[in-house]
C-alpha cells in the first residue's frame, strides 16, 4: 500500500471512487448540517446537468414510440422498435462492427502506447526533446483527423499507397473497400489515440519508485525479468484504466467513423453510432434511431462495468 | 541512477524516437504541404515533396467575393463564418462553464454536503453520455422553442461537454491546494465567499487557465452537436466535411481548410503543454 511517489496513483483512485460510489464517509450531524453557500454554488451546474439527463430519459421514451419526421401523431409502442431490430441482419452487422473497431483498437492502442511510453521513458537526448510531439494527434479535432486520413489513403493518388509503394506493396484501396475499410478506420484511431494510452503508462512509469527497480536488479533480475514482474504489474492499473476511457469512447466514435466512410462502403463500418445518425436523421425514423443508441449505450455500460471490474481485481492483487 | 546505456543502444534508441515522431507528426505535415499546392500538383503520381508553394487556397477559404473564380473552376467556399461561429460557441461555452462549474468543483473538493459522491459520481457520467442520445429528442424540442440554430442553444448543449469537464479539473486542482490557509481565514471568521474571492480564486488561476484551454479545445473538437442542431451557425468542423465534396475532390482546397481547424489546436499545445497533458489524461498526468 505504501508505494512513495505514486501521487499520480492517487489521482487514478479519486477517479476511479467516480466510477465506483465510495464508502460513506463518517461525518458528524454537525458537519451534515445543510450548507446554504454550498447548495447555492452547486445548484447552476446541477440544474444544467439535470436538464440533459431529462433529454435523456426523453430520449430512451422516443425509441418506445414510432416517431418519425413530421408524423403529428406519435404513438407509444412498447418494445417493438427493438423486437423489428434484432430481426434484421444489419443490427447484428452493426454491433458486430461497433465491438470489432472499439476491441481492435484499443487492444492495438494499448500495446503500441506501452511500447511508446518505455522508449520516451528511456529519456534519451530526443525523448526529452520529443515529449511534446506525443501530445500532437491528441490535440486534432478528430473530424480534421478524420478527413486527414481520407485524403492520404485515397487509392489513386493518396500518399499512403505511395509510400506502400516504395516498399514494394501494391496498392491499396484503403477506406473505399468493404474489406478494408475496417482495418484503415482502425489505423486512424491507433494513430490518434495511442498517444493517450502513452502518456498515461508514463506517468505511471515516472511513479515507480527506484528503489524498487534498484532491488530488482541486484537480486539479478535481466531487464525483460525486471519489466515483466516488477514494472507490468505496477502500471497494469493505469492501462486498465486507460483502457476503460478509450473503450467507451471508441465505442461511441462517430466523428472518425462519419468523416471518412459514413458507414460505408456497403455496411462495413456502420457502427452502432452512425446507423442511429442514418436512421434518425436520413431515414427520418427518430425512434428507431433512438433505439439504436439506447442499445449502444447498454453495450458501453456494459463494457464499462466487466472493464471496472477487471481494474479492481487487478489494483487489489498489485497493491 | 538509471543503468548507463552502451552508445550503439543509446543510438538505437534515439532512432526509435525519431521515426515515433516521425509518424506522429507525418500526416500533419503532409496536409500542410498539400494545402501549398495547386490542384495539378495534389493530382500526379508520384506525388511531389518539391513545389512552388501558393497560398491560393487559403484565398478560395477566405475570399468570398471571388470565391468562384478559382484556378480549379468553381467552387463557393465561405469558411470565416464557420470559423467565427466556433470561436464564439467555444468561447462562449468556456465562460458559462467557468461561472457554473468551478464554484461546484469549489464544493465537491472543499466543503461537506450530503450525497457528494453521488453527485460527483453523476457529473462525471456525462463525461460519457451518449451524446447522440441527448441531442436527437434535443432537434425536435430545439425547432419548438427556437433555440435551433441559434448561439445561445448551442452553447447551452456545449455544457454537456465542457461543464462535466471543467467541474472535474477544478476538483482536482482546488483539491492539490494546501488547506490550511482557507482554514486560518475562516477561524480568523472570513465569510465563505471572501475565502473563495480573495485566497482560493487567485491560487487557483494557473489551474483556471489550463482548464480553459483544454474545454476551449473539446469545445473546438466538436462536431455532432454542431451537425445536428446548427446549419447557419454550424462549427467548423461541420464546414469542414462539406468541403469534402463527392465527384470533386478540391484535397488542396480541404487541406487548407484543415491546416486552419490544427492552427488553433497547435498553438495551445505551446501555450499550455502541462495542462493540456493533464486533462487529456484525466489527471493522471500531472
Amino acid at each position: 500500500m505504501d508505494l512513495p511517489g505514486l501521487d499520480a496513483i492517487v489521482t487514478l483512485r479519486s477517479s476511479v471512487s467516480q466510477l465506483a460510489p465510495s464508502e460513506a464517509e463518517e461525518l458528524t450531524a454537525e458537519e451534515r448540517a445543510l450548507d446554504w453557500w454550498s447548495l447555492a454554488a452547486i445548484a447552476p451546474a446541477i440544474i444544467i446537468l439535470l436538464g440533459f439527463l431529462f433529454l435523456f430519459f426523453y430520449g430512451v421514451f422516443q425509441s418506445l414510440t414510432d416517431l418519425r419526421f413530421g408524423r403529428p401523431l406519435v404513438h407509444f409502442v412498447g418494445l417493438s422498435n427493438y423486437a423489428v431490430l434484432i430481426k434484421t441482419e444489419d443490427f447484428w452487422n452493426s454491433v458486430r462492427a461497433t465491438f470489432v473497431y472499439a476491441g481492435s483498437a484499443v487492444l492495438i492502442e494499448a500495446l503500441f502506447g506501452l511500447a511508446l511510453a518505455k522508449l520516451f521513458a528511456t529519456e534519451v537526448l530526443l525523448a526529452r526533446l520529443m515529449r511534446a510531439v506525443i501530445l500532437l494527434p491528441l490535440v486534432l479535432p478528430p473530424m480534421s483527423v478524420a478527413l486527414m486520413w481520407t485524403t492520404m489513403m485515397d487509392p489513386q493518388n493518396g500518399i499512403m499507397n505511395y509510400l506502400l509503394s516504395l516498399a514494394g506493396v501494391g496498392r491499396f484501396a484503403w477506406i473505399s473497400d468493404p474489406s478494408t475499410a475496417m482495418i484503415s478506420l482502425v489505423l486512424i484511431d491507433v494513430w490518434t489515440y495511442t498517444p493517450f494510452f502513452a502518456l498515461i503508462i508514463f506517468a505511471g512509469l515516472q511513479g515507480i519508485n527506484e528503489e524498487v527497480r534498484e532491488a530488482a536488479r541486484v537480486n539479478g533480475a535481466k531487464g525483460w525479468a525486471s519489466f515483466l514482474y516488477i514494472e507490468l504489474p505496477l502500471i497494469a492499473p493505469y492501462i486498465l484504466i486507460a483502457a476503460v476511457f478509450r473503450l467507451i469512447e471508441s465505442l461511441n466514435q462517430f466523428d472518425i467513423i462519419f468523416g471518412t466512410t459514413q458507414g460505408g462502403p456497403g455496411n462495413s463500418t456502420a457502427v452502432l453510432s452512425v446507423r442511429a445518425y442514418v436512421t434518425a436523421f436520413q431515414n427520418l425514423a427518430f425512434g428507431r434511431g433512438a433505439a439504436l443508441m439506447v442499445v449502444n449505450w447498454i453495450l458501453v455500460l456494459v463494457a464499462t462495468f466487466a472493464m471496472v471490474k477487471l481494474w479492481r481485481f487487478v489494483r487489489n492483487r498489485v497493491i | 541512477m538509471r543503468p548507463r546505456r552502451s552508445l550503439t543502444s543509446n543510438c538505437i534508441l534515439n532512432l526509435l524516437v525519431a521515426i515515433s515522431a516521425l509518424i506522429l507528426t507525418f500526416p500533419l505535415v503532409w496536409i500542410v504541404m498539400m494545402s501549398l499546392k495547386q490542384q495539378a500538383q495534389v493530382m500526379t503520381w508520384p506525388p511531389t515533396f518539391l513545389f512552388r508553394p501558393t497560398l491560393e487556397n487559403f484565398r478560395v477559404l477566405f475570399d468570398i467575393a471571388e470565391a468562384g473564380a478559382t484556378s480549379y473552376g468553381t467552387i463557393k467556399v465561405d469558411f470565416l463564418t464557420p470559423i467565427t461561429n466556433s470561436v464564439v460557441i467555444a468561447l462562449g461555452s468556456v465562460v458559462i462553464s467557468l461561472l457554473a462549474g468551478v464554484p461546484a468543483g469549489y464544493v465537491l473538493a472543499r466543503r461537506d454536503i450530503p450525497l457528494k459522491e453521488d453527485i460527483a459520481f453523476f457529473i462525471l457520467g456525462f463525461r460519457f453520455a451518449p451524446v447522440l442520445l441527448v441531442v436527437m429528442p434535443l432537434f425536435s424540442i430545439f425547432q419548438t422553442i427556437g433555440l435551433y440554430d441559434t448561439f445561445f442553444g448551442m452553447i447551452w448543449v456545449y455544457q454537456v461537454v465542457t461543464l462535466p469537464m471543467i467541474v472535474w479539473l477544478s476538483r482536482s486542482y482546488i483539491e492539490d491546494l494546501p488547506k490550511d490557509i482557507e482554514e486560518a481565514a475562516a477561524i480568523d471568521g472570513a465569510m465563505p465567499v471572501q475565502i473563495v474571492l480573495h485566497i482560493v480564486l487567485p491560487l487557483l488561476k494557473p489551474g483556471l487557465i489550463g482548464a480553459s484551454l483544454l474545454i476551449f479545445l473539446l469545445a473546438w473538437h466538436n462536431f455532432a452537436l454542431g451537425l445536428i442542431l446548427s446549419s447557419t451557425k454550424a462549427p467548423v468542423t461541420v464546414a469542414l466535411l462539406k468541403l469534402l465534396n463527392p465527384g470533386v475532390q478540391f484535397y488542396p482546397v480541404m487541406a487548407a481548410g484543415l491546416v486552419v481547424t490544427m492552427i488553433v489546436p497547435v498553438i495551445l499545445i505551446v501555450i499550455g503543454q502541462r495542462h493540456l497533458e493533464r486533462g487529456l489524461t484525466f489527471g493522471a498526468v500531472k
